[in-house]
């Protein structure tokens, strides 16, 4: 903020007395990641902050504010100066977040700017459950409800809100076992320990080629391009689509130059080949969009997960 | 045998190339530094770090991180000798003999036993990766949430076993440390408990705030009380070699420490902190003396050391060759693979066997680089603390307060390492040791988690404990753990009685 200010002086002294007679952007911008450094959401930033780095032509730092779900990280950007320096990472947990915690700020604090992509949600059964297929699976849980144990995050998480999510779209019930991240998840299917989980097909393909665990699905409209021989819920006859998104937003407020400066800033460095490739190859499903298709996605996920949550028993915070 | 020599040759040839060797000696250095420094862990410096790995092969990017996370290993035992403080979980119980070493003056033979501790463990572990990581890694398949209850279990109860006053206050003392350890959501239901409506409290009390104001800030109000600010060390500091004798004392000490650090860091969760509470409780409970302990053992240096270096290096066992993370930072090291487009999981040794085969050669040669790093710093270590007190404690108190800043960026934990503080000079005046309070906060969580995880997945059978079998081991272990340490108390307790 200081540096920000000084560089400001710096370049304020020989242009213009007043910041609003500048160029925008002419100092560096802060992006606010609500998740810990070296995560798949932090990954995703840092590759966002040099590719909007060059669009922009000053540096951008990523800001990791970690803490109670995203919600620490989110009120950083929604309480920040709207001066068009400071935006930042808002995903799909941080939609069911104020449901749940009444500090957690909701869709109308937050002004959408850009989207980064949707990575799919997929099901993986465990070699000792013996389920061969989606349908068999889906089978199973209806016949038992509750019998089947699924390993995923604890509630309001991306990976508990996607089997939330199939239990309402596709009529089933089972028994949902929270674990603290995809790792021990993945472990845990691996030991046998749990019947399925619902993890990214980044952590679980290799294992599904050596034979340890089996991808039943990926709830996307086309297949994933890491695991092209994995057929979609929809080729197997579920027309369901879920998955876990994250945008770029900022704080409400903005002048309306700025705000068009970086929206279509943000969108350009995300359509860059070059950001495109490395996102690619880290695994990174990206689908760049303006900022009414972040809302829309926004607003329908709002609506979904509000019913599913409350259908829990989980709405605590606030009701609609 | 001839596969393995073919294999580590690959190895060595990859880890001995200039590019690796000097990645190798950055991660180490880096490593060393961070450890020294308060507060700064490994998991904050690598996450740090990972972006500027992106321009580099992954086997050199690999290497380098791997380098931060041993190397800090080896300099958080420093701080911990010197200062009281410890910078990692798993040096907290090196505070307890290292400082009381440092006291008598022997501060540069407890860092040459950490040193020497850690490299024979280093180099052990490295070669049973080599010799037998696939094989080994599958014994974390065979852990359900049920056995980490009860390896838990016993973590705590070789707390109470460390303890060297009261055994009723060191129960009292990790009660509390796993009542500090359910503040934060809960994991089962998304519920927050006890965050009296602050977000900071919402991912629980970090393990940071909480050491350094119970052990460093604690400490720093003690001395400045009985020595009004004047030097602590007052005597001379002895030579930095150790003499052969206490080599010899110390070598079996290693050697089990080794072997136990090695057993926990293959389990997910807690290893090299459980590893070092374990071995230093199996030296107390060996000794012949055990009165030593918390008064300068040698023992009690060495075999933690030794334990949380080994169990750093077997973590890496499950990540490898499974891709199976067993902790926060090994789940980075994937994140690395991931961004270099490798999959974590079992093929990673037949598709990228320069990168397995290098990774593990770069540990041989990373802890040699660390040895000959530290050694000769042990001299200025020591010199460190001849600057008067008056100086060095206000510079203590700023890397603690910098420290804990940086983890989350969260000035709340400053506040929250301040209020620690003041609780941690009360535990002093009540003869309350915070070691076992520590053990308690971080183990607390892990054992609520599986122990409710363990529960909806018998469907509320509390027999499954006693039906697993790896779970029943460890729960006998912890019994009898239990009953060695209460049957001299209650037969002492008897024989006063009689005596009235």
């Amino acid at each position: 903020m200081l540096r920000r200010n000084l560089l400001i002086l710096g370049t304020g002294l020989l242009a213009a007395p007043r910041v609003h007679a500048q160029a925008f952007p002419s100092a560096p911008m802060t992006l606010i990641c609500a998740w810990p450094p070296g995560g798949g959401s932090d990954i995703a930033m840092r590759l966002v902050a040099e590719a909007a780095s060059k669009k922009f032509g000053v540096p951008v730092v990523v800001d990791n504010r970690p803490g109670a779900a995203g919600a620490i990280g989110h009120r950083a950007i929604a309480t920040a100066r709207p001066d068009g320096y400071t935006f930042g990472m808002f995903s799909t947990a941080g939609v069911a977040a104020p449901y749940l915690n009444a500090n957690a700020n909701t869709i109308d604090e937050l002004e959408p700017l850009a989207f980064f992509g949707s990575d799919p949600s997929a099901l993986q059964a465990s070699t000792a459950s013996g389920i061969a297929s989606l349908q068999d699976f889906v089978t199973r849980a209806r016949a038992n409800p509750g019998k089947i144990k699924n390993g995923n995050d604890q509630p309001g998480g991306a990976s508990f809100l996607a089997v939330a999510s199939y239990e309402k779209l596709m009529n089933f019930r089972i028994q949902k076992v929270p674990y603290a991240g995809y790792a021990p998840t993945v472990t845990a299917l691996l030991a046998g320990e749990v019947d399925s989980a619902t993890v990214a097909i980044p952590d679980t393909i290799e294992y599904h080629r050596q034979g340890k665990l089996k991808i039943l699905g990926v709830s996307s409209a086309e297949r994933h391009f890491m695991a092209p021989e994995i057929p979609t819920f929809k080729e197997q006859g579920f027309d369901v689509e879920v998955g876990s998104w994250r945008c770029i937003a900022g704080p409400k407020g903005m002048p309306e130059d700025r705000l068009r400066t970086l929206r279509s800033g943000l969108l350009d460095a995300m359509r860059d080949p070059d950001f495109l490739a490395k996102a690619r190859q880290a695994g990174f499903t990206t689908q760049p969009g303006d900022a009414a298709t972040t809302l829309a996605r926004w607003r329908a996920d709002d609506q979904l997960l509000y019913t599913i949550l409350d259908e829990a028993g989980l709405v605590k915070a606030r009701k609609r | 045998m001839q596969d393995l020599l073919g294999n580590l040759a690959m190895g060595f040839g990859v880890a001995l190339s200039l590019q690796n060797i000097g990645l190798c000696f950055i991660g180490c250095a880096l490593g060393t530094a961070i450890g020294v420094l308060p507060g700064i862990g490994p998991l904050p410096t690598v996450a740090l770090l990972l972006p500027f790995t992106f321009s580099l092969d992954p086997t050199g990017a690999l290497i380098m991180l791997a380098g931060v996370f041993y190397g800090a290993q080896y300099g958080g035992s420093t701080t911990a000798i010197l200062a009281r403080l410890p910078g990692e979980t798993s040096s907290v119980v090196t505070c307890l003999d290292g400082y009381a070493m440092a006291l008598k003056g022997q501060a540069g033979t407890a860092l040459a036993l950490a040193a020497i501790g850690s490299l024979l463990a280093g180099m052990v572990t490295t070669l049973l990766i080599a010799a037998a990581g696939p094989p080994l890694a599958d014994i974390a398949l065979l852990f359900h949430s049920a056995d980490y209850v009860s390896v838990m279990v016993l973590g705590l109860i070789s707390a109470v076993v460390m303890a060297h006053g009261s055994v009723l206050k060191a129960l009292l003392m990790i009660l509390l440390g796993l009542l500090l350890g359910s503040v934060g959501t809960d994991v089962a239901t998304g519920e927050y408990r006890f965050t009296l409506g602050l977000d900071m409290l919402a991912d629980g009390i970090g393990f940071v705030p909480i050491s350094m104001g119970l052990f460093g800030l604690a400490e720093i109000m003690i001395n400045l009380e009985n020595r009004g600010g004047r030097g602590v060390i007052a005597k001379a500091v002895g030579s930095l070699w150790p003499p052969l004798a206490v080599l010899r004392q110390a070598l079996p000490a290693m050697l089990r420490g080794t072997a136990i650090g090695a057993g926990f860091g293959i389990m997910p969760g807690g290893g090299p902190t459980i590893a070092s509470f374990s071995a230093y409780s199996l030296e107390k409970k060996m000794a012949a003396q055990p009165a030593r302990f918390g008064h300068g053992a040698v023992e009690g240096v060495a075999a933690p050391e030794a334990a949380n270096n080994a169990a750093t290096q077997s973590c890496f066992i499950p990540m490898l060759c499974l891709g199976i993370p067993p902790n926060a930072l090994m789940a980075l090291m994937v994140g690395a693979m991931m961004v270099h487009g490798i999959q974590p999981g079992p093929s990673i040794i037949t598709k990228q066997p320069e990168l397995f085969w290098g990774m593990i050669a770069s540990m041989a040669v990373g802890n040699i680089i660390l040895v000959i790093l530290n050694l000769p710093l042990i001299g200025i270590w020591v010199r460190l603390l001849q600057v008067p007190y008056a100086y060095l404690f206000p510079a203590i108190i700023v890397f603690c307060a910098v420290g804990t800043y940086t983890v989350d960026n969260s000035t709340g934990d400053v506040v929250l390492m301040a209020v620690f503080g003041v609780l941690g000079y009360v535990f002093r005046k009540l003869d309350c040791e915070p070691a076992p309070l520590m053990l308690g906060l971080v183990l607390g969580p892990l054992l609520e988690e599986n122990f409710r995880r363990a529960m909806v997945l018998a469907d509320g059978d509390v027999t499954i404990f006693v039906t697993r079998p790896i779970s029943l081991g460890f729960l006998l272990a912890a019994a009898a753990l239990l009953a060695a340490v209460l049957l001299p108390s209650i037969r002492r307790g008897r024989q006063e009685a009689f005596r009235e």
